[in-house]
């Protein structure tokens, strides 16, 4: 009898407050807004106070944070720009993890939505789809009171066209880094000693010992005919078969076979897709791609290229570099991190074809103006206010310390001679990834040309590159080639580029790969590789692309 | 006295058994053979997780690593042991299941007694309205609004309350008992005028040793596993349990090992050890529960529910 | 022989007709706990009938309904067979080979003589369990890679090298026996517990009837765990076309994509793009549900022809 009445009293308590709590709910936190006199609001000093003193304003901004970086409100460039503003920010933190998790589900939760989102990382059709529900503010609306902001868009009509939304306004802030690296991801490097041995026993005439040097330049044949005796001999003398004449990783962001294909006058990168004469065009369906195709896939079938490149991992290509000396030739961003010896190897120019054309290279189409980086969210009160907070982001001294760190710690004090600020080297044990990383948070900023020409110096390792990339890449770029930059759909674009998108896609790999594997495509076979393609919408794909792209062009005309 | 009664059965099997026929010494043969060859096949690749987790990650990956460790190092290991959140991670893990476990086989157990029982009333429906949540459900975004409104963001509870009952593991309780617990036994504790409680304590819980043991392996180990409830309802990272603090490890380290430009021996080095800290975190976060199993299969022993019978 | 009637004997049909209401307080709190966190959250259903954007509220009117076509969308989509055909063929193959193996591994573990060996074979069993998808797909690789284990036994052996995730026909092979191998040992536990039910007893008396080993096994055995055998069949048929998508995407290569591209690794990629497609992936499991029921009503029917064990 007792255990009755005790088990039905349990039961009813638990399921009583458990239902009380459920539809009590919370009562949401409705702020109002402020008057403006009260907070002493300014916006047009840039490096005066925007609020009279602190503790007037707070405002809670999530913020996705790399696992490295130490909690926001911890960090010393935001307490700087806190002692600068006088506005106070609550970040509330979230690892990168939880935030590709949890995204869709805090916005759901709306009596909890924060006052905005930084390193919000959304993407142009998030914010085509979220603007049209009250979700997310406006900016554009508050660009008055953003002064180092509208500066830049003013100077620079391309970044206004790429951050402004197909409705013509302006949902997102954007971060700009543009160091001029990210075009060209590929570099082909090549073993010195084994090419110089081949010269030496007179098994490769069509060249000199002294030809062999950074910016060495050959074509397909040639190259063929190198790799094939890489393949065959002992170079590394070690009595076995295990030299990988040519090596790179499938469809990588970097470090990709697209550049060969540049061999063959194709404008090629991992999307398969880019901009000719102002057209999208996919490069998958030209006739030049089966060219190249099969040559790769000889290259492939002739063991000069080994198949394993096609399961893309990255893990065995960097390995392969390591220990023994194995490589012959490989595509890479840079040398240091694939081979033990980079000293034992050479850049070279990029390939020529099969008669001694001359090299087209094709442009990767990974931003350097990422939009979605803040979000302000529409229930944020007073968010002119936090626009001029975040405006403050955008002048290129603090550009520079959020995304390398605070003056005095990861800047020298003093700037040099011509004004610009100097970076310091990392203290002792470590490295400049990880110090960068606990320093600053590397999110929305400004950092173009003009920022280097006159504010700040750019890293060494960052020069470094540039200078390889303006010898070895950038000359072979065509004229008439773009990247496709970050583009704005429509709410109709994005129901067609939902249903085809990812079809085409898969479809184009699916058989690009099977061609590899299988030693060609013939032209049947790609004739009708190309019907079907327009059949599971390639065109209606192209035509959204293209559409936004004319949008974009239009934009940047208006200024 | 009791445990003679266990051990008495199965040794007379034994001593029956000596005369044991020539098909049954094949059938032995046969099945140890099996065994010990699927025991091989299956101990090899766990040899291969220990190794690898002490050899150098490039000579993994160009198969230098196959019957011994090569280039032996700690840093996995190192690397996960000298983070600090880690023993915050084994405490809240340990809470974590020891309570949601607890929970779990207090709702479980009796609920699969009563599904089992035919006179349960409006038993069909009962049972469609369990199996019903097997297949449908609203999705995240519901969820979390609920465990947001219920105040259960970022707090413990969000890791127990609901999962309180696996309907999966409800019905392996149910099917337990429906063949495994004789009906004679029952009706002797009917006729002795014992009310439904006094029947599943006094007799249907002893009897039921070997299902409490399964479900507080399964459900301990669900616990044990768990991260992704953490990963949607808890920001505090000193609620973590220990399987997300491996993870929030493992990317940190990825994410230093794939810095763009970066330094390249650095780059090489991080995604080198974010290698071993896969195979390393595995050997961390599942030796403490590998000793579970030892511990129920006691309860497996023949004879067990016989002896509490006596 | 007992009278039967609709496969119940007499005793059981008079249980059945006699009611007892304390059982239900038995079973309050499991139903309380399923009402709250199943049920409540359950008008997330009615995402799959709308255009959602997070942030939308499920009811109200603003809520914008579009009917079936979240559904439309996903039945005339061209890969539509393609994704049924590959899910429900790496379910079916999956569920021949991984069903009975731990039945048969149970029984053998159980007959062995040397019960210690016996118990320290099955501890090793269920370690497998434990080791993180991303590892055992990194083991995949490693093993079957190019230049991994297998292929330079292969090579050794006078054979050539086969590229395992380069092949869409390694596929399926790949991605179930390797699911087999971590599991087997430990859907074997939940046999091993009913076969602790069995009654020494019987054995003995079998023995003396001159029974041998194998023969008790059909004979005593086997029945004893029919029960837990009948309702993980009938689960596991309702679970016929529903395959996580991790594991099959880490394995998933361009090149087998043929194979590999199930529904759950679909609509996971629909949702990447940032289409922010909540609407579409809610309709689509949906559709998985209402199969998945279809089977499983199905299989509980059939089943009720052979067993009193079912579901419902």
């Amino acid at each position: 009898m007792k255990h009755k009445w005790l088990g039905k009293a349990l039961a009813c308590v638990l399921a009583g407050t458990m239902l009380c709590s459920l539809f009590a709910g919370c009562g949401g936190k409705t702020r109002e807004n402020k008057d403006w006199e009260e907070l002493g609001y300014q916006w047009e000093d840039t490096e005066a106070p925007i609020v009279k003193e602190k503790g007037v304003i707070e405002f809670e901004v999530l913020a996705q944070k790399n696992s490295m970086t130490p909690n926001y409100n911890d960090l010393q460039v935001f307490n700087d720009l806190e002692d600068e503003t006088y506005v106070d920010i609550n970040w509330e933190n979230i690892t990168e993890s939880a935030y590709a998790e949890r995204k869709t589900l805090i916005l759901s939760d709306r009596e909890n939505w924060p006052d905005a989102i930084y390193h919000a990382g959304f993407t142009s059709a998030e914010i085509s789809r979220y603007s049209r529900r009250n979700t997310i503010l406006p900016i554009s609306d508050y660009l008055e009171y953003m002064p180092n902001f509208s500066a830049i868009l003013e100077r620079r009509p391309d970044i206004r066209a790429a951050i402004t939304s197909y409705d013509g306004k302006i949902w997102s802030l954007p971060r700009i880094d543009e160091m001029g690296l990210t075009g060209n991801p590929n570099l082909l490097f090549m073993n010195k000693n084994w090419l110089l041995t081949l010269i030496r026993d007179g098994s490769v005439d069509f060249i000199d010992e002294e030809d062999v040097v950074d910016g060495l330049q050959l074509d397909l044949n040639q190259m063929t005919q190198v790799l094939e005796l890489f393949r065959d001999r002992d170079m590394n003398g070690n009595g076995e078969d295990d030299e990988i004449p040519m090596s790179f990783v499938f469809n990588n962001w970097q470090g990709n076979q697209t550049d060969l294909y540049g061999a063959f006058g194709l404008p090629d990168n991992p999307d398969h897709m880019t901009i000719v004469d102002g057209e999208v065009v996919l490069t998958a369906v030209d006739d030049k791609f089966q060219e190249a195709t099969n040559f790769l896939a000889d290259w492939i079938t002739d063991g000069i290229v080994p198949l394993s490149v096609l399961e893309n991992s990255q893990d065995a290509f960097l390995a392969s570099g390591k220990g023994q000396e194995k490589l012959g030739a490989f595509y890479w961003w840079e040398s240091a991190t694939v081979v033990s010896n980079p000293d034992n190897y050479i850049v070279m120019s990029p390939l020529k074809g099969l008669n001694g054309e001359e090299p087209t290279l094709g442009l990767s189409n990974y931003p350097e103006i990422s939009t979605g980086g803040v979000v302000i969210m529409a229930s944020c009160p007073n968010p002119e206010v936090l626009c001029t907070y975040f405006d403050r982001h955008y002048d290129p001294l603090w550009s520079a310390q959020l995304n390398y760190g605070p003056i005095g710690v990861a800047y020298e004090e003093e700037p040099d001679e011509n004004g610009k600020l100097v970076q310091k080297d990392p203290p002792e044990g470590m490295t400049a990834d990880e110090f960068r990383l606990q320093l600053a948070p590397m999110g929305i900023m400004c950092l173009t040309q003009y920022e280097w020409d006159n504010f700040v110096n750019m890293e060494p390792r960052a020069q470094l590159r540039l200078d390889r990339l303006e010898k070895y890449a950038n000359p072979y770029n065509p004229e008439n080639v773009d990247r496709i930059p970050t583009l704005s759909f429509t709410l109709e674009e994005i129901n067609i580029l939902a249903q085809y998108e990812v079809n085409v896609d898969n479809y184009l790999m699916q058989n690009y790969m099977q061609w590899l594997i299988n030693g060609g495509v013939s032209d049947s076979a790609f004739a009708e590789f190309k019907s079907k393609l327009d059949e599971i919408g390639l065109q209606e794909v192209l035509d959204c692309y293209q559409a936004a792209y004319d949008r974009y062009l239009a934009n940047q005309g208006q200024e | 006295m009791e445990e003679n009664a266990i051990v008495n059965p199965s040794r007379k099997i034994k001593k029956l058994s000596k005369a044991m026929s020539k098909s049954d010494r094949i059938y032995y043969i046969v099945i140890d053979v099996i065994l010990v060859l699927l025991l091989l096949l299956v101990l090899y690749p766990l040899y291969f997780v220990v190794i690898a987790s002490v050899s150098d990650t490039d000579a993994i990956f160009n198969g230098e690593v196959f019957l011994y460790p090569v280039g032996i190092n700690f840093k996995g290991y190192d690397a996960l042991l000298k983070n600090d959140m880690i023993w915050t991670g084994y405490r809240n893990t340990i809470l974590y299941t020891l309570g949601g476990t607890l929970l779990n086989i207090a709702v479980t157990i009796p609920a699969g007694w009563a599904l089992s029982r035919l006179e349960l009333p409006w038993r069909k429906f009962i049972a469609t309205y369990f199996i019903i949540t097997m297949f449908f459900g609203g999705g995240l975004i519901p969820l979390y609004l609920l465990v947001s409104d219920l105040n259960l963001l970022d707090s413990p509870f969000a890791m127990i309350l609901p999962y309180a009952v696996s309907v999966w593991n409800m019905f392996m309780v149910k099917a337990f008992y429906t063949s495994g617990i004789p009906d004679g036994v029952l009706e002797a504790a009917e006729v002795d005028g014992a009310g439904s409680f006094r029947t599943f304590f006094s007799i249907v819980i002893p009897l039921s040793k070997p299902i409490i043991a399964v479900m507080v392996l399964f459900y301990a180990v669900a616990h044990w596993n768990n991260y992704f409830s953490a990963l949607i309802f808890l920001s505090d990272e000193n609620l973590y349990p220990l399987q997300m603090v491996l993870r929030e490890i493992l990317i940190m380290t990825e994410t230093a090992g794939s810095g763009m430009g970066g330094d390249a021996s650095t780059i090489l080095e991080q995604s080198k050890l974010a290698n071993s800290i896969k195979y390393s975190s595995i050997i961390v976060s599942t030796l403490p529960i590998l000793v579970l199993y030892p511990f129920v299969s006691k309860f497996f022993e023949k004879g067990v529910m016989i002896g509490a019978l006596k | 022989m007992e009278q039967r009637i609709a496969g119940l004997t007499l005793k059981e049909i008079r249980k059945k007709e006699k009611k007892n209401y304390w059982l239900l307080l038995f079973i309050l709190p499991a139903f309380v706990f399923v009402f709250i966190f199943c049920y409540v959250p359950m008008y997330g259903i009615l995402i799959a009938f709308q255009d959602f954007v997070p942030g939308d509220e499920i009811l109200s009117q603003y809520t914008i309904w579009v009917g079936w076509d979240n559904f439309a969308m996903f039945f005339k989509d061209y890969m539509f067979w393609t994704l049924i055909e590959n899910t429900f063929l790496l379910c079916f193959f999956g569920f021949i080979i991984g069903f009975p193996l731990p039945v048969i591994v149970a029984l053998m573990l159980n007959s062995m003589r040397h019960k210690r060996l016996s118990k320290t074979i099955q501890t090793i069993y269920y370690i497998p369990h434990f080791i993180s998808l991303v590892v055992m797909v990194g083991m995949l690789y490693l093993f079957f890679g190019q230049y991994g284990l297998v292929n330079n036994a292969l090579e050794a052996l006078g054979g050539s090298r086969y590229s395992f995730f380069l092949h869409e026909e390694a596929f399926r092979p790949m991605y179930i026996l390797s699911g087999v191998w971590q599991d087997f040992g430990w859907n074997a536990i939940i046999y091993l517990a009913a076969l602790s039910g069995v009654d020494p007893e019987q054995h003995e008396a079998a023995i003396i009837d001159g029974a041998s080993r194998l023969r008790r096994v059909f004979a005593i055995d086997l029945p004893a765990i029919g029960g837990t055998t009948s309702i993980l069949l009938i689960l596991s048929i309702g679970n016929m076309i529903s395959v996580g998508y991790e594991k099959v995407l880490l394995m998933q290569t361009d090149a087998n994509l043929g194979k590999s591209e199930v529904i759950m690794t679909y609509v996971y990629k629909k949702g990447l793009t940032g289409y922010v497609m909540q609407g579409f992936s809610t309709a689509v499991g949906l559709f998985n549900s209402v199969v998945n029921v279809i089977l499983l009503i199905t299989a509980n029917s059939l089943a009720k022809l052979f067993s009193k064990n079912t579901l419902f």
